[in-house]
């Protein structure tokens, strides 16, 4: 039965290629909207790429394609809140990697426009059921601030893991401009006495002092590129005759509140720093890469500021730290009232987003909320959820029909619809498998 | 037992007269101290009672002392007499150079010592395995290195140290330390023993290439001990045989390392100890353990194997340059707690520990460190032996150092207090018999930004 | 006389049980006997019953494992955690050192990872050259010395490697060493070619000097005086490995260089070999399976390096289904950060390749213990086997399941109860002493102020 229904779905998939049409009923499946509690022996009518009807007594109308999903689960299509997939193949060859631009404030720089769709990343990533991942330009900081490139990167692209072009892959050119708050770079180590007795502890470099010194420097100047934004923003709305500059030109939908700033802020210090400074300029921000968020954690509740959290598989920050700290972070925010959601911030396990988000549940996370995080407050995060993020009447049909729960691990992705478009799920790691079984 | 001469009042009063007169020190055959407290260390207080000295040699300690007529008498009245003060592990006397991996020089926004050689190094080629003898300096020895115009000298005897074990410290195999005087005219008086023992770090330092890790120096080490080994059973098969048995070509290196009496390796905490207790069992050779910052956990163990330990006694403290917000942890805490107290630790457990100045600003800084232990609960007889007997026990000179007796070289530090007290002052120190008095102070300078503590002026960090 | 009998016997028994430990009622996952609902009695250290019902004797320690599931004790057949020096990587054969001396019994990671059902682990030398330095297997058994820690039946091994990061030294671009201009402190090899041959070298020079050896005992039984050859640390380990004494773990990554490195182990008949990460193991299954050697590796890492561009998450279940005993492993060098997952790791070998729930705990249990030999003592819940154990809430596959407790040799060295209860204890310590130790520091300042 389940070889019928993969044939079926593979040639569902050869016929819908190229073709407009995007209409079926997916009939008899468990239906999880995420938006609501999920819908036993449901269906899902999709006409035109637009989900047109959700629960028990869906039916078809006129001629659409029946996709028997009996015994299996429909959800939303997870979303990666950040990663650089499509501008890096292979980490350790630069040749193959396009984030990281030189300079310090690139605002005016696009991901998406250097996004390969022919990218081996793209097709492993979709085939376990994330269908839009928010392309980010910048390299991401570890949550020690390991060093970045620049301090504002550009524009993070939201994008479809499907389409023959990058124009067909685009959801928003511009979703976020990604920035990085500045981060004191001591050197880690033990104190100078205890580091010339025992072995093991690196010598230090920079004193704190000039550490400080260095970040306060980067703080200004950036104070300084959002003033000299501002005043070319009030001179062009003027009328004045002004050469154009396309960095600053790329800053005014951010200071126009259009386009939110992604400020990477990971400790407690550049956590205070950024929130005083989105305050202070009146920004729409969100904070991504949140680490130990210390007392900080109630003012980014108190004023409602999104978070992208990172992955949770990472060890403890301090010696002290209790062992399960990184896995009890996303309860710590959901509890604080934080709405968050989660990005891989990387390309090589960027499959395993759900995976984060469930991590988090045995160490208190509802699962109802882990599986938010990697749908619907993520679509609403990026202000997408109009269309995105649950599967209700009127969205995208952004699909993916599973043999169980995606978020757990042995769970199977049987099916993925992207706007109502049945995506292969075949990548190179299915060829290769195939491929070397069948040696001899 | 009280004589009642005539002529012993004569002497006294032409002491009393004569300690008055700017006499050259150390003119006289005989000199004697009179009248003051006597701590010998190898025996019980003498509450009052004269030291005398002859050539450089004690020649008398007690509560009666025939001193001669001619003695050069010195009023002991309010004074108290110790064995002259032993860093047990140090460079004082050699040129700063060969102290160049010190660690203490490694301040922050200072590259590490083994970079700047590197840096003075451009072209040198790195070392590709244990034959290329990488960092090994064993001939090297510190008795031939030892300059009596260091200008450490001076503040050195100022604060009661009268004898420095000082080590070669470049490299990995540094070189055969030597037990020093710190006085005299030429640098073949200040040598007392030439062959202290060999000093091993486990850092590389001072050469690129193999081996850069610890592991991969343990292993060279062991590789160089055998090698030790079999060129000596080479030698031996050729002595007894030269006609048929080939010529084993001359090894400087491994001629130092038969030598060798005992190796002093570091060992910060318990984990290395046993690292180290292992290595030297390889090694065949006995070891000193140095560093011990925790000895507080190490002292039973040290006991058990016979090791003698050398503390380095710059308490660990919070690092001023610290992030405010990187909190410590309780491993740093503890650490910094119980530091002071790893010399109670090992004296109560039996173990034979003497100090080292390493890391200190100036040598009164090792007595202030040393308070702080007493202040813990350190006895300050097992402080003061650690700074003297014990010293000299380990290093295999005791016969001759290290306490106030008859026989023994005549060092001695004359302070008017007790020891350890802040508000002590030193007010001569003895070395080979010749009077030494304790240089001019400059004005005290409050601690600097990066952590200085105070300094006499006399020793500038390099 | 006849009632002191039963007493006798009752207090010899009230003694033994002293000494026993039953985990009752949970679900039981043997990995090799089949999963069941049951028990397991613990005396002495050892597993003595594991069975439906078992004997409890009275005064036993009961652990209610109700609701829960126990497995065996994981293990990580790949670490580098809680070693002070990882890697000399100086010099292109490195056999002379062994990390098992930089082994650091304080390394909380020991800690993390035993919060992570990891009971024992194969403590590698690093990457850098073609043959490394010697490894250490060792127990988790947190509060030991170094000398504790060691699982000091395991066979000795050593580490080899293949591929990029032996050869990295060999061009300008690799080499980072400070102060190095010229083009003569490049380290050999520069190609993979080379690094075949540095093995080889290596091999044939230590089967000389086992010869040398053997020459010098015959003519000193002959009674001849002669000098010994020159003892090389270098070649002995070499010569273990060549005896059978010491096992290979040889990290490699393309097809072509395992092959290469299959028959280098034929010529020198060195057998029992794991290979390490072999990435594309499943390429060259049947040739691994031909010989009985092992592999180890990721569950679903790709595409870091350009060797590892054709790594595919279905690795392990190619292998494993062509006859290749396989493990899963982590790689942890700084911290325990993806060994204190391995049961979840393994679970992926169920979505990508579809293995059954006992092959995909073999993976980081048994096969892993059959790899380092120490399959005789741990790896599965047997009568007889160490008592390393782990109790989780929920069924350990899943990604929803705590580890509750973990027992090493019967021993409770792990408990999440007492763990969280600890934690306000700890702080609390941490800040008496951040306090005393400021107001040491007060006291002590104004006396830095007076003249010395």
């Amino acid at each position: 039965m389940r070889t019928i229904r993969c044939l079926a779905f593979a040639a569902l998939c050869l016929a819908a290629r190229g073709g407009e049409n995007n209409s079926f009923l997916l009939r008899n499946a468990t239906v999880h909207p995420v938006s609501g509690p999920a819908i036993e022996n449901a269906s899902v009518l999709v006409l035109d790429g637009r989900i047109a009807e959700v629960g028990p007594k869906a039916a078809p109308r006129g001629k659409v394609k029946i996709i028997e999903a009996r015994g299996l689960h429909v959800y939303p299509g997870m979303i990666d809140s950040g990663s650089p997939i499509g501008l890096a193949e292979i980490a350790s060859v630069r040749e193959t990697v396009d984030t990281g631009e030189l300079g310090d404030f690139n605002p005016q720089l696009r991901a998406l426009i250097a996004v390969n769709p022919s990218s081996e990343h793209i097709p492993v990533v979709r085939a376990n059921g994330i269908t839009t991942v928010l392309v980010t330009p910048g390299t991401t900081a570890g949550a020690r601030g390991a060093a970045t490139s620049g301090l504002i990167a550009g524009q993070a692209s939201l994008v479809h893991l499907d389409g023959w072009t990058w124009e067909e892959m685009e959801i928003r050119r511009s979703a976020a401009m990604q920035m990085t708050w500045p981060v004191i770079q001591s050197g880690r180590g033990g104190p100078p006495d205890l580091e010339s007795l025992l072995p093991g502890l690196a010598a230090r470099r920079t004193t704190f002092a000039e550490a400080r010194r260095n970040q306060q420097m980067q703080v200004r100047k950036i104070q300084d590129f959002f003033d000299a934004a501002r005043r070319y923003q009030k001179a062009k709305a003027a009328g004045e005759a002004i050469p154009p500059d396309l960095s600053y030109e790329a800053m005014i939908p951010v200071l126009e509140g259009k386009v939110p700033l992604m400020i990477t802020a990971s400790r407690e210090r550049e956590i205070r720093e950024a929130l005083e400074f989105a305050a202070r300029e009146k920004l729409r921000i969100v904070l991504a890469g949140v680490r130990q968020p210390g007392k900080a954690l109630d003012e980014i509740a108190r004023r409602n500021i999104p978070v992208v959290l990172g992955t949770t598989f990472v060890t403890p920050l301090e010696e002290d730290d209790p062992y399960d700290e990184p896995f009890t972070l996303p309860a710590q925010l959901h509890k604080a009232g934080v709405k968050f959601c989660f990005a891989s911030f990387g390309v090589q396990f960027a499959r395993n987003l759900p995976y984060q988000a469930a991590q988090a549940v045995p160490f208190g996370l509802p699962y109802d909320e882990a599986l938010k995080s990697v749908t619907l407050n993520a679509a609403q995060v990026w202000g997408i959820d109009s269309e995105y993020g649950s599967i209700e009447k009127g969205k995208f049909a952004d699909l993916i029909v599973t043999d169980g729960d995606p978020l757990e691990i042995r769970t199977q992705v049987k099916m993925m619809f992207i706007k109502g478009a049945p995506v292969d799920l075949e990548s190179k790691h299915t060829r290769l498998y195939k491929r070397y079984m069948a040696r001899p | 037992m009280k004589k009642k001469f005539p002529a012993t009042m004569l002497a006294a009063l032409a002491a009393v007269l004569l300690a008055w007169l700017p006499a050259p020190a150390g003119s006289a055959a005989w000199t004697a101290i009179r009248d003051a407290r006597i701590v010998p260390v190898s025996g019980p207080v003498i509450e009052k009672g004269t030291v005398l000295l002859r050539d450089g040699v004690i020649a008398a300690v007690g509560a009666q002392v025939d001193v001669p007529a001619s003695a050069w008498v010195i009023d002991g009245t309010g004074l108290t007499v110790y064995p002259g003060l032993i860093d047990a592990m140090s460079t004082w006397g050699l040129p700063q150079a060969a102290a160049a991996a010190q660690p203490a020089a490694a301040r922050a926004g200072q590259q590490p010592p083994q970079q700047q050689a590197q840096a003075q190094q451009p072209a040198q080629a790195r070392s590709r395995g244990p034959l290329d003898r990488p960092g090994t300096f064993s001939w090297v020895k510190a008795a031939d290195l030892v300059q009596p115009d260091d200008a450490r000298l001076g503040q050195a005897r100022s604060s009661g140290f009268t004898t420095a074990v000082a080590f070669p410290r470049q490299g990995i195999v540094a070189g055969h330390g030597a037990v020093i005087n710190l006085g005299g005219k030429t640098a073949g008086e200040m040598v007392v023993a030439p062959e202290a023992g060999l000093w091993l770090a486990l850092r590389p330092s001072g050469y690129l290439g193999f081996p850069s890790t610890p592991m991969g120096i343990m292993a060279y080490f062991r590789q160089l001990w055998l090698d030790a080994e079999h060129y000596r059973q080479a030698l031996a098969l050729y002595a007894a045989d030269p006609v048929n048995i080939p010529r084993p070509p001359y090894d400087r290196a491994l001629e130092a390392i038969l030598g060798a009496k005992r190796v002093l390796l570091p060992a910060a905490d318990p984990v290395q100890m046993e690292r180290m207790l292992k290595l030297a069992a390889d090694l065949k050779t006995p070891a000193v353990l140095y560093g011990v910052v925790r000895g507080y956990e190490m002292a039973e163990r040290l006991k058990q194997s016979g090791t003698p330990a050398i503390l380095n006694v710059r308490w660990p403290s919070r690092d001023r340059d610290a992030d405010p917000e990187q909190p410590e942890s309780y491993r740093e805490l503890r650490i910094r707690d119980l530091a002071p107290t790893s010399p109670a630790a090992l004296a109560a457990a039996g173990v034979k520990f003497a100090v080292s100045s390493d890391g200190l600003e100036t040598p009164r800084a090792v007595l202030r460190a040393l308070k702080q232990s007493i202040d813990r609960g350190l006895k300050p007889e097992d402080a003061l032996r650690a700074l003297t007997l014990s010293a000299a026990e380990i290093f295999g000179v005791a016969d001759r150092l290290g306490s106030v007796e008859r026989g023994k070289i005549a060092n001695l530090v004359v302070a008017d207090g007790d020891l350890f007290d802040e508000k002590t002052k030193i007010r001569m120190v003895f070395i080979d018999g010749v009077r030494y008095l304790p240089e001019p102070e400059l004005p005290q300078a409050p601690p600097g930004p990066a952590g200085r503590g105070p300094t006499s002026g006399e020793w500038e960090e390099q | 006389m006849r009632p002191l009998i039963p007493l006798l016997v009752c207090s010899a028994a009230a003694l033994l049980a002293a000494d026993v430990t039953v985990i009752q009622n949970g679900t039981i996952h043997t990995v090799t006997k089949g999963t069941f609902k049951g028990s397991i009695v613990i005396r002495d250290g050892k597993i003595a019953e594991v069975g439906e019902k078992v004997m409890t004797p009275a005064g036993a320690r009961v652990v209610d494992a109700s609701g829960k599931h126990v497995i065996p004790g994981i293990i990580d057949a790949h670490t580098h955690i809680a070693l002070d020096s990882i890697n000399e990587s100086s010099v292109s054969v490195s056999s002379m050192v062994s990390v098992g001396e930089m082994l650091n019994p304080e390394s909380v990671s020991i800690y993390r990872a035993l919060a992570g059902g990891v009971t024992a682990c194969n403590s590698m030398h690093g990457s850098a050259n073609a043959i490394g330095g010697q490894n250490v297997v060792f127990k988790m058994r947190w509060g030991a010395d170094a000398r504790g820690l060691v699982f000091d039946k395991a066979k000795p091994s050593i580490k080899m490697a293949l591929g990029e990061n032996p050869k990295r030294q060999g061009s300008p671009q690799g080499l980072q060493i400070p102060g190095l201009q010229s083009p003569q402190n490049l380290r050999y090899p520069g190609t993979r070619l080379g690094v075949e041959d540095v093995i080889r070298d290596a091999f044939t020079r230590a089967r000389a000097y086992q010869r040398e050896w053997k020459d010098y005992e015959a003519r000193k039984a002959r009674g001849e005086k002669a000098l010994p050859p020159r003892r090389d640390l270098e070649l002995e380990p070499l010569v273990e490995v060549l005896e059978g004494k010491r096992l290979v773990h040889a990290h490699c990554y393309r097809a072509d260089e395992i092959l290469m490195l299959l028959r280098v182990f034929d010529d020198f008949n060195i057998r029992g070999v794991t290979f390490q990460h072999v990435l594309e193991g499943y390429k060259v299954a049947r040739e691994i399976a031909e010989r009985g050697h092992g592999a180890s590796t990721f569950s679903d890492w790709w595409s870091y390096k350009v060797e590892a561009y054709d790594a595919i998450p279905y690795n392990a279940a190619i292998m494993h289904r062509k006859g290749v005993l396989v493990s899963l492993n982590s790689d942890d060098a700084g911290g325990a950060e993806l060994m204190r997952r391995l049961n979840t790791e393994a679970a992926k070998v169920m979505k990508y390749g579809g293995l059954s729930e006992d092959e995909a705990l073999a993976m980081v249990t048994i096969n892993p213990a059959k790899q380092l030999q120490i399959d005789q003592w741990v790896g599965s819940i047997e009568a007889g086997k160490d008592a390393d154990l782990v109790i989780y809430d929920k069924h350990p596959l899943s990604i929803y399941a705590k580890v509750e407790k973990v027992f090493i040799d019967g021993r409770q060295y792990f408990d999440r109860d007492e763990d969280m209860s600890r934690r306000p204890k700890l702080e609390a310590e941490k800040e008496g002493l951040r306090r005393k130790l400021q107001d040491q520091q007060k006291q002590a300042m104004p006396q830095n102020r007076r003249p010395s």
